[in-house]
């Protein structure tokens, strides 16, 4: 039973990091229609943020995420309104087509700067945890799960409470109407790409106390976003936690599921998401199209 | 009257040819032809990197047998040459390559590629041609089931990895008896885990579960939290450098501590040091060959000679890794059998290289009847104190194992 309740814990924890990876990323794709394939990439932009403080000037990880937000919300404003926003009411393909090579650069710029070599965040402090009966909570994790949890509320606050906010759900709405009233198009929508990419870069931070990162292991990431938008529904922040942390534990609990290997953990998450997309199209809390 | 004055010329010719031949028959042997030796070895491609070992490995001996005058066959000097293709880490070109250079560039012989895959399909080529290959980069044993006649493999093979650390549990007190094995689900590691399982009986020790993962997993933390709840003696990895490190990361947030830890494939690199620091120590993983090894060949260089040349060659300040080390190991094999046949004849090199028994700065050189090197052992390596040491067979190692892990938390 406590390994069954280990099991559920480890889930929500490995949720906590899908949850901070899928908030921009849904971000992005509800207001700006832009299934952002670089999202990833810009994940391990942050990871290597977070690497390079914690390895040259020994920041501890947590205190260098607001560096990472803010080096990506700088360079995610940048690629909006300097490149994306040259295609935005193009046909989807070509937002794709440059997303996909924006992505490339990346990684072949964050290869050139620090190499193909494995890199990790190991603070002092990685091995200690919760310890109740035989069940482990690692600090580390709980407080990447505090950290994405966080983050969703400042989205939530950030949409709901204030004018930017409610730019952005005006833009998302209806793009023609916001302009009518007077919101600056190009300044919405580099702002929400913006914050979809500090967010990101949050995430890696995050990921690379946990993980090894390579420039090239961001791509998963990309994946597991778009699984996780689809599971929770498109167009709210609640949607996204409750798709987040529902795909962590579907996972872990594929991975753990007796007489199954947990070769098979991918499939079922995949095969759970395909369920969901017959019977309930809009996501578990996604709103009506 | 034209016949009697070719007579003496004719004489004064055949003095001349006798004169010749004394003089360089005797104790040094004459010269004779170049042997030609072929080998198609990624130079390009996903693979460049370790392709580019493996041609320096052949290069390092090609300079040591020609500044020797070449491989001696019955008194006769042959010089060496190698003949490179590019297979762009593809193994179908591979094996049109080694069609290639076996028929049009007459190669006598073949050096072996980089990789299992194209291994695979250069010895269907070399078998039906009938020309030996020796190979020094391909660890699958499904290279060796096939019945080939004319592939012979100078390494250690996959089902070897981690075996060598059940060897040196084996000789540890108090003695691990119990295995939990996390293993990645492709082809290679499947072998190196397979192998595991059937050989810990033999010594003593069980694996409790093995379990698998998809290669490349990002996430471990569900799998060694099962693995802690087993309260093994030993954590096993059969995988890559990537899912080396995640395992060691969350075995010490979730605080699973193994008497051993260890890894088929990451350990050895310098990346699992330098991306876990400290956490890297203790942990143990098996490899074909160090720089550190104590073997006592019977010809060619020492180990510490070997790797002195090999950093005056390269111009390089690191020691040669196992790549370079294997694929000199397999000239060694090809220039022995050579000489041992006393021929140059494919099929009689092919019988020598069926019989060899040498021992190498490689370690022995001996395959089975599938013409496997499975008598060499695999080395042991522990990381201390963030370097590497030899701790396994004890008469080659360097260092002693450190024995048993201290837990995470007095580290």
């Amino acid at each position: 039973m406590s390994q069954f309740t280990q099991q559920i814990i480890l889930g929500l924890l490995l949720g906590g990091i899908y949850v901070a990876v899928a908030l921009g990323f849904s971000l992005v794709w509800g207001i700006l229609n832009i299934v952002n394939l670089a999202h990833g990439a810009l994940v391990i932009v942050g990871a290597y943020i977070t690497w390079l403080l914690f390895d040259r000037l020994h920041v501890d990880p947590f205190l260098s995420l607001p560096v990472d937000a803010l080096a990506l919300f700088v360079l995610g404003y940048a690629l909006q309104r300097g490149v994306i926003n040259r295609v935005i009411r193009a046909p989807l393909l070509f937002t794709f087509l440059l997303t996909f090579g924006i992505n490339l650069v990346i990684v072949s710029l964050v290869l050139l700067i620090f190499t193909a070599d494995f890199r990790s965040v190991t603070p002092s402090y990685s091995g200690n945890g919760l310890h109740l009966g035989s069940v482990t909570i690692p600090y580390i994790r709980l407080g990447g799960l505090a950290v994405a949890l966080l983050l969703a509320g400042i989205l939530w606050a950030i949409l709901n409470r204030t004018r930017i906010g409610a730019a952005i759900l005006a833009v998302g709405a209806d793009r023609d109407a916001a302009q009518l009233v007077g919101i600056d198009l190009r300044h919405i929508y580099a702002l929400t790409f913006a914050i979809g990419a500090a967010f990101a870069g949050v995430a890696g931070g995050i990921i690379s106390t946990s993980q090894s990162i390579t420039p090239t292991a961001g791509d998963p990431y990309t994946l597991q976003s778009f699984a996780v938008v689809i599971l929770g529904g498109l167009g709210r922040v609640s949607a996204t936690v409750v798709g987040g942390l529902a795909f962590g534990l579907i996972e872990v609990l594929g991975q753990s599921a007796p007489g199954l290997g947990s070769g098979y953990a991918g499939a079922i998450a995949f095969v759970v998401l395909v369920i969901v997309l017959v019977v309930r199209p809009r996501g578990l809390l996604g709103r009506l199209a | 009257m034209r016949g009697e004055k070719l007579g003496p010329c004719m004489v004064g010719l055949a003095l001349l040819l006798a004169a010749c031949g004394t003089s360089s028959t005797g104790n040094s042997p004459t010269s004779g032809s170049t042997l030609v030796f072929g080998a198609a070895v990624s130079l390009t491609g996903a693979q460049s990197k370790e392709g580019g070992l493996t041609k320096q490995g052949y290069d390092l001996w090609l300079d040591w047998i020609n500044q020797r005058g070449g491989i001696v066959v019955n008194n006769v000097k042959h010089p060496v040459q190698i003949k490179y293709e590019d297979d762009q880490s593809d193994p179908n070109v591979s094996a049109t390559l080694v069609q290639k250079l076996i028929t049009s560039e007459k190669a006598q012989f073949i050096l072996g590629p980089y990789g299992s895959a194209a291994t695979a399909t250069d010895a269907i080529i070399v078998e039906r041609d009938g020309i030996p290959m020796v190979e020094a980069n391909g660890a699958a044993q499904s290279i060796f089931n096939h019945g080939y006649k004319f592939t012979f493999g100078v390494l250690s093979p996959a089902n070897k990895y981690l075996t060598g650390v059940l060897d040196m549990a084996a000789t540890l007190s108090p003695k691990p008896t119990t295995i939990v094995m996390l293993s990645a689900n492709d082809n290679f590691s499947l072998e190196v885990a397979k192998a595991v399982a059937d050989y810990a009986p033999s010594k003593g020790m069980q694996v409790l579960v093995t379990k698998q993962y998809p290669a490349a997993a990002l996430d471990v933390s569900s799998l060694v939290s099962q693995a802690k709840a087993l309260n093994p003696d030993i954590v096993m990895n059969s995988g890559h450098l990537a899912e080396a490190i995640n395992i060691n990361k969350a075995a010490k947030q979730l605080g699973l501590n193994a008497k051993i830890f260890a890894y088929s494939v990451g350990p050895s690199t310098p990346d699992f040091i330098s991306a876990l620091g400290p956490d890297a120590n203790f942990v143990f993983d098996g490899s074909q060959w160090t720089p550190q090894v104590k073997y006592k060949p019977t010809f060619y260089l020492s180990v510490s000679d070997y790797v002195k040349a090999y950093e005056a060659k390269y111009n390089s300040s690191q020691p040669p890794d196992y790549h370079v080390a294997e694929s000199t190991a397999a000239c060694l094999a090809f220039q022995k059998a050579i000489e041992n046949a006393g021929s140059l004849d494919p099929t009689k090199v092919r019988d020598a290289l069926a019989s060899l028994d040498v021992m190498t700065f490689f370690g022995q050189i001996k395959f089975d009847s599938r013409g496997i090197n499975t008598f060499k052992p695999m080395v042991v390596e522990q990381i201390q104190s963030g370097t590497h040491y030899t701790v396994f067979p004890t008469d080659i190692a360097n260092g002693r194992p450190q024995y048993p892990t201290p837990p995470w938390s007095s580290r």
